[in-house]
C-alpha cells in the first residue's frame, strides 16, 4: 500500500499531470501482449509517466525509501508479461522519454532517450545513410527501452546480430536512485566489468534505462526480398543451411510451416496451394543491383537443387512490401485462428531446427493441439504457436504439458527457452532446468548486489 | 475468472470483437486520441482491453469505465492498421448501448440529444432549429461556434467563379451512364439544420442527373446508435426503410448519414422480418460524391480557388469513399491534396461537444495542415466536419473557407 503522503512525494517531483491516479486509468498499465489473463492484482496503485532521467531519479529514492516495487514499462508489446506489475506499487512507464539526443555521424552512433519508438531510431539514422539493423516485428511501436530490456531480435539477425550487438551505452538510474553510466563511445572497452551488457536483456530486474546510446552501421546501398515455396521442411531448411555454408548470408532468412501460411491465407485473403508445407523469405543485401542479382542467382541454384516449387524475385518495391506483409502479419494471423494462442520462443543451434519442428509436430499430434510453427530460420529461433480454446474443460492442463514438453525438446537438441522475448512470468518455471543451479543463483547474486530490497520488477524471471 | 456478464447478448457481441485484440500496441501509433492524450485509455488497446476487462470482472462497469467507453471518436483510424481489424468503433458503440441498458437510460444528454433528432418536426424547422434548442434548455449541447456562418454558393460565385464548364450554365450535365431509375435524396438533419443552401445545391445537382424524389424522412439514427438507443435507432430505421422501398438508388450529402444507412442491413442481419428489406434498402444506398462520379457528373463551374479536401472518416475509412470525391473536384481545376486529408477533424458527432479541449487539439493539427497546403477553400462532405473546419478557418483569421462539395461542384 501506497500512503497518500508517499503518493503526493511523487506528484511533487513529476507534477500531477504525470501520475494516473483513477482505476480505470491505472488498468490500461496491467497487461501486455503476452496471453497471461488480465487480473485485479495486476494493476498497479499508481502509474507514473517520467519525462526526465531527474524525474526517474527522484521517483526511485523514493520507491527505495519506502520499499515500493516498481516495474518498468514501455508500450507493453512484449510476449512474456514482463511490465505486468504483479507485486502492484508503481508501473513506471517511459512512454514519455521521446527524444533522440544525438547523431554522431563521424562515430556513428546515436544516443536517445528510452521512450523512443524503434523505428523513430531507425528513421532518424537512415535518413543520414546510417543503419540501425535489430527490427522487431514489432518496431512500429515498441520502445528502445523495451528492446534493450528484452534483448529484442528481429529478422535481420543473421547477418547483423540482435539488440546487444549495437548497444555500446546506457544511462541507468539504479534502484535507489543513484544515475549511472556505462560504456562510452570507445569501441574498444574492458574498463571493468561489462555493464552495458549486464543491463541489456535484464527485464527491468536490475535497473531503470533512462538513455541508450547505440552503434550504426552504414546503410546498405540495395537490397532486396526473395519469396521461396517448398513441399518439405527439411528441403527449405538444408537451402538455408547450404547457402550460410557457401558464405551467402541473408540479412534476413524467415521460415513459416504450412500451418502458419494457411493462417495468413486465410488473413489476408490470399490463395496459397496446400502442396507448399514451408515458405522461406529472404533479404538480401548488397552494394550493387548486378551484386543482388548474382546472390539471387545463387540461391535460385541451390533452392533448384533442393527441390523449391516457386522461386518468386520481388520486381518492385511494392512487391517487397507484399511479400513482407506476410511475415509481418503471421504473428496476428495465427492469434486470430483461435480464441486463445500460446506463443513461444525457444531457439536451437541452427542446424537442429528441422529436428525441433519435428519434434513439436509430434507433440502437436501427441494432444490434439494444432501447433503453427513459424521463425528465423537463419539463427534458429523459433515460434511455436499452440492454438487452443481455453473455455474448453481441461485444455488448459493439455496446453501446459505440451508446453512443458516444447521447452524439453529445445533443451535437448541443445537449445534454449527464449532466444528474443525473454523470461518474464511466462517461462519462470522453466529457467532452472535450462540454468542449472548455478546459474539461477550466479542471477540471484547480481540482483542482489543490484537491487537488495528486490523492488525493482519483482517477480520476474525466477519465482 | 469469469463473471455472469459473459451470457449478455450485447456482450457476446463484444466479445467476438474485442477476443481479437491482440493487445500489440500498434494502434497506440496512429489514434489521434492517444496522441493528444498519451495515457493507455485514450488509445483502442486500451478501450477494446477495458470491455474485455468488464467481460473478465476486473473492471467495474461505472461511471469510469462508460466515461473511458465515451471517450471515442468512432473515426476507425486504429482499424486501418490493426493487424487484426479489431472492429473498435462497433466494439464501443455495443458497450455504450450495454451501459445504456444496464443503467436505464444513455443519461439526460445523449437522451435529449437523441430525442431531438428524432423529431423529425423539431428537425425541420431547419432555420430555427438551434433556436429551438436554446428555448427547450439544450443549448448547453450548442456551444458557441457550432452554428457556422455558411458560406453560400452565391458568395462562392461572386469570390471564385472560374468560367463555366462545356460554357452550360447549370443545367443537366453530359453523363456517362445513368444510374436508371427513382433517386431520392436523403434529409440529413445536421445539413438541414445548419447548411440549408448546401441542401439546396446537392438538391439542384443531382436534379440535373435525374429528377430526384423528396421524401420527408427522418434522422438516419446514428446519434441514437453510437450512444445507447440502439431501440430508437433499429424503429427509426425501418420507418426509414419502408419510406425509401419506392426508391432504387437513395443519395446523401452527409457521410454519417450514407455511411450508417449503409449499415443497416447488419443491424437486421439476425432478424427475420426485416433482414431482406433492410438488406435491399442498404444496397441502394450511396454518398453523393459516390453517386456523382459513378454517373459521370461534370461541375458546372471551373473554379479559381486552390481547393483541398477534408475526407470525412465515415467517407473514406467508413465506405471506401476516397478517390470519387478528389475526382469531380480535380474536375473543377484547381485541386491540391493536403497532408493528412483523412485525418479525423475532431468532430466526431457529438464528440467536439462532450470533450471541447481534446477536439480543439485535434482540430488544430487539421488547421495546420490545411494551412500548409494553400488551400483558399476547404471542401467536405459531412455537416460534423464543416462545423469544425468553419471553427478552423476563423481561428486562421480567414485564410480559407470552407464548404460542402455540393456547393463547388
Ligand atoms: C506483434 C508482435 C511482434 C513481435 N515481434 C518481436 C520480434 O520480432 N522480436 C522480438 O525480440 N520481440 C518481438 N516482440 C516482443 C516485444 O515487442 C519486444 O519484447 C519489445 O522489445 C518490447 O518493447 P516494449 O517497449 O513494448 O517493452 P515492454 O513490453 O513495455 O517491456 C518489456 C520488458 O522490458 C522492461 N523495460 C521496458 N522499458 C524499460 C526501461 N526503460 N528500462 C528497464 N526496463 C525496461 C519491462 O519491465 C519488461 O520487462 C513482438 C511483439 C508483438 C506484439
Ligand atoms: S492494433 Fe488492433 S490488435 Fe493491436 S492493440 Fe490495437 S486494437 Fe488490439
Ligand atoms: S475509432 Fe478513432 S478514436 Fe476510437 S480508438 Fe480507434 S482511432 Fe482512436
Amino acid at each position: 500500500m501506497i500512503t497518500e503522503a508517499v503518493k503526493k512525494l511523487i506528484r511533487d517531483c513529476v507534477g500531477p499531470e504525470n501520475v494516473l491516479e483513477s482505476s480505470i486509468d491505472r488498468f490500461g498499465y496491467s497487461y501486455d501482449s503476452s496471453f497471461i489473463p488480465m487480473a485485479k492484482e495486476h494493476i498497479p496503485e499508481l502509474v507514473v509517466l517520467p519525462s526526465t532521467t531527474e524525474e526517474v531519479a527522484k521517483v526511485m529514492a523514493i520507491a527505495h525509501q519506502y520499499a515500493i516495487p516498481v516495474t518498468p514499462r514501455g508500450t507493453a508489446s512484449g510476449r512474456t508479461g514482463g511490465c505486468i506489475p504483479v507485486a502492484g506499487g508503481l508501473s513506471l512507464a517511459l512512454t514519455r522519454m521521446t527524444k533522440v539526443l544525438e547523431l554522431d555521424e563521424r562515430n556513428m552512433m546515436v544516443t536517445a532517450e528510452a521512450g523512443v519508438r524503434t523505428i523513430d531510431i531507425y528513421h532518424t539514422c537512415a535518413q543520414k545513410g546510417l543503419f540501425f539493423p535489430p527490427d522487431p516485428a514489432s518496431w512500429k511501436y515498441s520502445t528502445i527501452g523495451g528492446n534493450i530490456g528484452e534483448n529484442a531480435g528481429g529478422m535481420r539477425a543473421v547477418k547483423y546480430g540482435v539488440t546487444s550487438n549495437y548497444v555500446m551505452g546506457l544511462e541507468v538510474v539504479l534502484a535507489d536512485g543513484t544515475v549511472l553510466h556505462t560504456g562510452g563511445k570507445a569501441i574498444k572497452n574492458v574498463t571493468g566489468y561489462n555493464l552495458t551488457q549486464l543491463f541489456t536483456g535484464s527485464e527491468g530486474t536490475l535497473g531503470i534505462i533512462t538513455k541508450v546510446l547505440l552503434r550504426l552501421i552504414p546503410m546498405p546501398k540495395a537490397r532486396n526480398t526473395l519469396q521461396l515455396m517448398f513441399g518439405s521442411l527439411d528441403n527449405a531448411c538444408n537451402t538455408i543451411h547450404q547457402m550460410l555454408m557457401s558464405g551467402l548470408v541473408p540479412a534476413a532468412a524467415e521460415l513459416m510451416d504450412k500451418i502458419s501460411l494457411q493462417a495468413v491465407a486465410r488473413h489476408r485473403k490470399l490463395d496459397i496451394s496446400p502442396d507448399i508445407e514451408a515458405c522461406v523469405v529472404l533479404e538480401i543485401d548488397g552494394d550493387t543491383q548486378a551484386d543482388l542479382l548474382k546472390q539471387a542467382e545463387r540461391i535460385s541454384a541451390i533452392a533448384h537443387s533442393l527441390q523449391v516449387i516457386e522461386v518468386r524475385i520481388a520486381q518492385s518495391a511494392q512487391e517487397v512490401d507484399e511479400i513482407w506483409a506476410i511475415r509481418r502479419g503471421l504473428s496476428s494471423a495465427i492469434g486470430a485462428m483461435a480464441p486463445n494462442r500460446f506463443g513461444e520462443d525457444i531457439s536451437v543451434p541452427r542446424d537442429a531446427f528441422p529436428k525441433a519442428v519435428r519434434l513439436i509436430r509430434d507433440i502437436g499430434k501427441k494432444y490434439h493441439l494444432t501447433i503453427a510453427v513459424y521463425g528465423h530460420a537463419g539463427d534458429g529461433n523459433i515460434h511455436p504457436s499452440i492454438l487452443c480454446d481455453l473455455s474448453k474443460e481441461g485444455e488448459e492442463e493439455v496446453v501446459h504439458r505440451a508446453v512443458d514438453e516444447i521447452f524439453d525438446a529445445a533443451l535437448s537438441v541443445g537449445g534454449t527457452l527464449s532466444g528474443e522475448h525473454g523470461i518474464g512470468l511466462t517461462k519462470r518455471p522453466y529457467i532452472a532446468k535450462a540454468l542449472g543451479h548455478p546459474g539461477i543463483s550466479t542471477l540471484k547474486a547480481v540482483k542482489q548486489a543490484l537491487d537488495p530490497k528486490g523492488i525493482l520488477n519483482p517477480g520476474k524471471i525466477w519465482e | 475468472m469469469k463473471s455472469r456478464l459473459e451470457h449478455q447478448p450485447l456482450l457476446q457481441e463484444v466479445k467476438e470483437i474485442v477476443s481479437q485484440c491482440d493487445r500489440c500496441g500498434t494502434c497506440l501509433t496512429v489514434c489521434p486520441l492517444y496522441g493528444i492524450k498519451d495515457i493507455e485509455s485514450s488509445s483502442a488497446r486500451g478501450k477494446n482491453n477495458i470491455a474485455r476487462g468488464i467481460l473478465a470482472g476486473v473492471v467495474e462497469a461505472d461511471h469510469e469505465a462508460l466515461k473511458a467507453i465515451n471517450f471515442c471518436l468512432l473515426c476507425r483510424t486504429c482499424i486501418d492498421s490493426c493487424p487484426n481489424k479489431v472492429k473498435t468503433d462497433d466494439a464501443m458503440i455495443a458497450v455504450r448501448q450495454f451501459f445504456a441498458d444496464k443503467n436505464g437510460s444513455p443519461g439526460i444528454k445523449y437522451q435529449a440529444l437523441g430525442s431531438l433528432m428524432k423529431n423529425r418536426k423539431l428537425v425541420k424547422l431547419s432555420a430555427g432549429a438551434l433556436q429551438l434548442m436554446r428555448g427547450m434548455r439544450l443549448n448547453h449541447l450548442v456551444p458557441h461556434g457550432m452554428a457556422p456562418r455558411e458560406f453560400t454558393r452565391k458568395q462562392y460565385l461572386a469570390a471564385f467563379a472560374g468560367p463555366a464548364i462545356l460554357g452550360s450554365i447549370p443545367g443537366r450535365s453530359p453523363l456517362k451512364r445513368s444510374l436508371t431509375g427513382k433517386v431520392a435524396y436523403f434529409k440529413g438533419c445536421g445539413m438541414q439544420m445548419l447548411f440549408p443552401d448546401a441542401v439546396q445545391e446537392s438538391i439542384r445537382i443531382l436534379s440535373t442527373a435525374s429528377s430526384v424524389q423528396l421524401v420527408n424522412n427522418g434522422c438516419c439514427g446514428l446519434p441514437q446508435l453510437a450512444h445507447g438507443l440502439r431501440n430508437d435507432f433499429l424503429e427509426m430505421a425501418k420507418e426509414t426503410i419502408a419510406l425509401f422501398e419506392q426508391t432504387d438508388i437513395i443519395v446523401s450529402d452527409c457521410a454519417s448519414c450514407s455511411g450508417t444507412l449503409k449499415h443497416v442491413a447488419a443491424y437486421f442481419a439476425g432478424d427475420p422480418a426485416w433482414r431482406e428489406r433492410a438488406a435491399v434498402f442498404s444496397a441502394k444506398v450511396m454518398g453523393i460524391s459516390e453517386y456523382l462520379f459513378e454517373v459521370g457528373y461534370q461541375p458546372r463551374n471551373q473554379s479559381q480557388a486552390l481547393i483541398t479536401f477534408h475526407e470525412p472518416c465515415h467517407l473514406g475509412r467508413g465506405q471506401g469513399i476516397k478517390n470519387q470525391p478528389r475526382e469531380l473536384l480535380k474536375a473543377t481545376g484547381n485541386f491540391v491534396e493536403m497532408a493528412g486529408a483523412n485525418s479525423c477533424c475532431g468532430g466526431a458527432g457529438s464528440f467536439h461537444i462532450d470533450y471541447p479541449d481534446v477536439s480543439k487539439q485535434i482540430l488544430a493539427k487539421k488547421q495546420q495542415n490545411i494551412e500548409a497546403s494553400h488551400a483558399n477553400l476547404v471542401v467536405s462532405e459531412c455537416p460534423t466536419c464543416l462545423v469544425q473546419l468553419n471553427k478552423a478557418a476563423a481561428n486562421s483569421g480567414g485564410k480559407f473557407k470552407v464548404m460542402h462539395i455540393s456547393q463547388v461542384l
